[in-house]
């Protein structure tokens, strides 16, 4: 029972986490991918200034903006205070043939980012436009732009953050449990018990650490079940999953071999984690760090190096573990 | 309590822990940190990135974008000889078409490949002599707080903004912009020319677009640092601050204000706040881990008894135990504070933070019954406190309301603006009041039965709620001290509601909303019930239940005012958290909510007074009753 309360917290946890990345990932990508979700959401540009014209032919360009006219920029300003634009573009010739835009978007609102996204891209259709106007003057001529895609530009979030996270996380905390475990036997004074039992010391570790490594990539595959019915297909589960047994496999080893060797929770603990972002900052050096290969994985773009990288990981893990379980047994015999 | 007893507990508790490390830990330690170290330039320099590699794109060598998909990292770039769409690709580049499939990884494929041609174009031009054809397109971004949507006030306008303290507000974002360029416009025109010709017939031109050239300027040195420092020498002291501005690590981020190409422009998005929130959050984590050990390790084989026992006060104890890893969290946060740039207003900004981390990881490590659940708690406190913290980036949309997090401040201070003292107080009191309360809570269990027993959490919980219910006026001002508690929870709500669909989000978030608030009036007059602490007789019963519906009333107005008189630029996210304030006669504004408190809370003690079973219905009445309430108070607004 008491266990099971743990693991209970444990999803709990990550139940917020994901609540929190997912607020933003399906906030975004619901303003910004139209038709996707419920909220088709257009911004609305008021056009004012001299060089007006150049401006409202680019609107009509794309999909999620549209262009109003005024007649100066006085009367945008006020139509935009008013809530019936979402943002003013003045654009007004300069001096030197170029065109200058005075934009302006609202102020410490979530539709801000949106809103300076299709801003900006408008803009840039400008530029690109205006450019190929001037190309004789040019000596390097620019690559003409393919046309836009209705593409979701938050697509790739999901997989390069929330789907690693979702991953690893669950492997870090079942590290810091392997270490608890075993701890807090010490410092209670109860693995002097547990030896009594008929268990050797290995299949006492084995006992404690293979639940820990069990754990962990259950909780991945949740999750990847939880994202797969929420329309996010992961290409290669099973590849996944190995690799989060991997990883934990090294995090628990490393949390079970610092409470044995410490005995006491706190240095053990600090020991861990310290160790614990070492060991995740190395394999970023990796050709292909862990979180791209999950990456690679979900989305479905893994190459030979990804699996030369994943076996590779799968064998030190187990080696380590291996002669961690034994070498520590042979540890606290000797006590 | 007295200042030598905790101090020497305090000095006690840092001798101990130093003590106790022993030589090889302590060694153990100190490599592990070597290593850290090391690797930060080591990972700086190889900067691994997690979406590298993610599309493959066909694209024969000879084309000339090719080298395209070389320069951006995302993009994989494969001959499209040995595969094909059907077969691995997931776009084909032809020429300067772009071959896509139906899928939504394909579409982000061309959305990718598509922004890595804007931007190699960008760098392509970077390197034009002829700027003004390099760069047809100069932008300035200003960012202007829109009206609020406020119902009973018809008579704003135009001039609503003009009397917000706000500096960016109204109209004066915009008039800034054009004093600079008015001050710096025609001197800096004429060297900076590259090409007269051009200007040459836009030279009789009204007035009206010389203001801009000088932000043209800001932008051709923006766009090709490298190139343009010749001309662009010779700048004025307000474009200097201009590019400052724009080449911030925080650009754009909460207003602002940036001037460039359309291709530099950067949309504020809400992962840097993160980042921040990270930098500074990450290092309590490793306090509040040694700090809990420590709690917990007390709690074993009875180790806390000699202090117990010793002339020195719970409080002592207590504030001793946590006052050098309050200390140490403090002096990590100035280190980098100092190293960001930030000056003794952050560090003064980010200390209830770190006291509300070291309070919740107090009250976790009273709580937990092992070492695996005090790990999980940490974790959760971690989480929690962190996406507390993030609120500025996460609700954006309810502008006044993300104040309420102290890394507001840090932000506001990293960029250089001015933060009014009534902004200050509002972002840093929340959390040292629910830091203040959950330190009491957890020295109202700091003694024998819940330190050293085993009894079940809801259990201890009681006895931590009612342990500081000495009279009955305090269970008004218990109350009230829940109200940041409450606040948190219910934006924490919002946060995870706003993934449904509208039509259920609402009325599951005022269902949500008037729950916690029922929760938060009557939980500690339950306790107090349960723990015999008040008579519970019917009279008894309602007079509490009314003295705690009028402690949160008198809170939740308190905390109106601070609003208020902190934030006044009141918009639609603030309405739907304060709905009284908006469109209702001022009696109705004062009497309706009082009511409502207090006869829910009444209902909620009579509940109490009987047992658990009671309470529960009583507290699924009040509930009932405040959810009506709020329907009603919405739909009239709406």
């Amino acid at each position: 029972m008491r266990s099971e309360k743990t693991i209970i917290l444990a999803l709990v946890i990550q139940l917020i986490i994901a609540a929190f990345s997912s607020f933003l990932v399906v906030g975004l990508v619901s303003l910004t991918d139209p038709g996707s979700t419920t909220g088709a959401y257009t911004v609305q540009m008021g056009v004012s200034g001299a060089a007006s014209d150049e401006l409202e032919r680019i609107m009509d360009l794309g999909e999620s903006r549209e262009a109003t006219v005024f007649q100066s920029e006085t009367a945008a300003m006020s139509a935009f205070e008013d809530r019936e634009i979402d943002a003013v573009l003045h654009a007004e010739p300069g001096s030197d043939g170029r065109i200058h835009i005075d934009a302006i978007a609202p102020d410490g609102d979530f539709r801000t980012t949106l809103i300076v996204t299709q801003v900006k891209a408008a803009l840039t259709d400008l530029e690109t436009e205006l450019r190929l106007d001037r190309t004789n003057r040019l000596t390097r001529a620019p690559l003409s732009v393919p046309d836009r895609s209705d593409s979701n530009p938050y697509y790739g979030f999901t997989y390069t953050i929330l789907v690693p996270v979702l991953v690893f996380l669950p492997a870090f905390i079942s590290g810091s449990i392997a270490a608890d475990s075993l701890a807090e036997e010490f410092e209670r004074g109860t693995f002097g018990l547990l030896r009594v039992a008929p268990l050797s010391v290995p299949q006492i570790i084995d006992g404690k650490a293979l639940t820990m490594i069990g754990i962990a990539p259950a909780q991945a595959g949740l999750w990847l079940l939880f994202l797969e019915l929420n329309g996010t297909t992961i290409a290669r589960p099973i590849e996944i999953l190995v690799l989060a047994t991997a990883m934990t496999g090294v995090l628990v080893v490393i949390g079970a071999a610092l409470a044995i060797w410490v005995g006491v929770r706190r240095e053990a603990q600090l020991l861990y984690s310290l160790l614990a972002l070492v060991v995740f900052g190395a394999s970023l050096l990796l050709p292909e760090n862990p979180p791209n290969l999950v990456a690679k994985l979900a989305i479905g773009s893994p190459t030979a190096t990804s699996y030369a990288i994943l076996g590779t990981l799968v064998l030190s893990s187990s080696v380590g573990y291996w002669v961690v379980r034994n070498s520590l047994s042979r540890h606290t015999l000797g006590d | 309590m007295r200042a030598d007893r905790t101090l020497r507990i305090a000095i006690w508790e840092t001798t101990t822990s130093l003590g106790n490390l022993d030589r090889r830990t302590g060694i153990a330690i100190l490599v592990v940190l070597v290593l850290l170290g090391a690797l930060g330039p080591a990972l700086l320099v190889s900067s691994p990135a997690p979406g590298a590699d993610l599309y493959r794109v066909g694209v024969s060598e000879s084309s000339s974008y090719h080298v395209v998909v070389l320069s951006e990292p995302e993009l994989q770039a494969i001959d499209p000889a040995s595969a094909s769409l059907n077969d691995g690709l997931d776009i084909v580049i032809a020429g300067p078409n772009v071959v896509a499939k139906d899928t939504k990884k394909s579409k982000a494929a061309a959305g990718v490949f598509r922004e890595a041609v804007v931007s190699y174009n960008t760098y392509l031009m970077a390197q034009e002599r002829d700027r003004t054809a390099a760069f047809p397109v100069t932008v300035t971004v200003s960012y202007v707080q829109q009206s609020a949507l406020q119902i009973e006030d018809p008579t704003e306008g135009t001039e609503t903004n003009a009397d917000s303290p706000n500096g960016s507000a109204g109209g004066s974002g915009i008039a800034s912009t054009s004093t600079i360029a008015e001050s710096t416009g025609a001197p800096d025109r004429t060297p900076l020319d590259e090409t007269p010709d051009s200007g040459g017939d836009d030279g009789g031109q009204s007035g009206t677009d010389e203001p801009d050239s000088p932000a043209q300027t800001t932008v051709v040195s923006d766009a090709a640092p490298n190139e343009d420092n010749g001309p662009g020498e010779p700048v004025e002291d307000e474009r200097v601050e201009d590019d400052v501005i724009s080449s911030s690590p925080l650009d754009g981020f909460l207003g602002t204000e940036q001037a460039g190409t359309p291709t530099s422009i950067s949309p504020p998005f809400p992962l840097e706040s993160l980042l921040l929130a990270f930098v500074f959050l990450l290092p309590f984590n490793f306090v509040i881990q040694a700090y809990g050990s420590s709690v917990i390790a007390e709690r074993i084989n009875r180790r806390g008894e000699p202090l117990l026992v010793s002339p020195a006060t719970r409080g002592d104890i207590v504030v001793g135990k946590a006052l050098p890893y309050f200390l140490g969290s403090l002096s990590i946060t100035a280190i980098i504070a100092a190293l960001l740039g930030g000056g003794i207003r952050s560090v003064v900004a980010i200390a209830p933070l770190a006291a509300l981390f070291i309070a919740a990881t107090f009250l976790a490590g009273l709580l937990s019954r092992s070492f695996k659940e005090l790990t999980f708690a940490t974790v959760t406190i971690s989480v929690v406190l962190t996406g507390y913290a993030f609120l500025p980036a996460v609700f954006a949309e309810v502008h006044p309301i993300a104040a309420i997090s102290p890394l507001t401040i840090v932000v506001n201070e990293l960029q250089g603006t001015p933060v009014a003292w009534q902004t200050f107080f509002f972002a840093t009191i929340p959390a040292t009041f629910s830091a203040a309360v959950l330190f009491m809570l957890g020295t109202g269990m700091y003694r024998e039965e819940d330190l050293f027993t085993q009894r079940p959490l809801p259990q201890k919980a009681l006895d931590a709620l009612a342990a500081p219910l000495h009279s009955l006026w305090r269970v008004g001002l218990w109350t009230g001290l829940f109200i940041p508690f409450v606040l948190v929870a219910e934006l924490l709500a919002v946060a995870t509601l706003y993934l449904l669909p509208v039509a259920l989000s609402i009325p599951l978030l005022l269902g949500v909303i008037a729950i916690i608030e029922e929760v938060a009036k009557s939980i500690h007059v339950f306790a107090g019930f349960e723990r015999g602490r008040f008579d519970p007789g019917l009279r008894s019963a309602v007079s509490i239940g009314a003295i705690s519906g009028l402690g949160f009333f008198l809170a939740e107005k308190l905390l109106a005012i601070t609003q208020l008189v902190g934030l006044p630029n009141l918009d639609l996210g603030q309405a739907a958290f304060a709905p009284e304030l908006v469109g209702l006669t001022p009696a109705l504004l004062l009497f309706a909510p009082l009511v409502l408190h207090t006869v829910t809370a009444v209902i909620s003690a009579l509940g109490a007074r009987r047992s658990r079973r009671w309470y529960l219905l009583g507290l699924l009445v009040a509930s009932g009753i405040h959810l009506a309430y709020n329907v009603v108070v919405v739909s009239s607004l709406g």
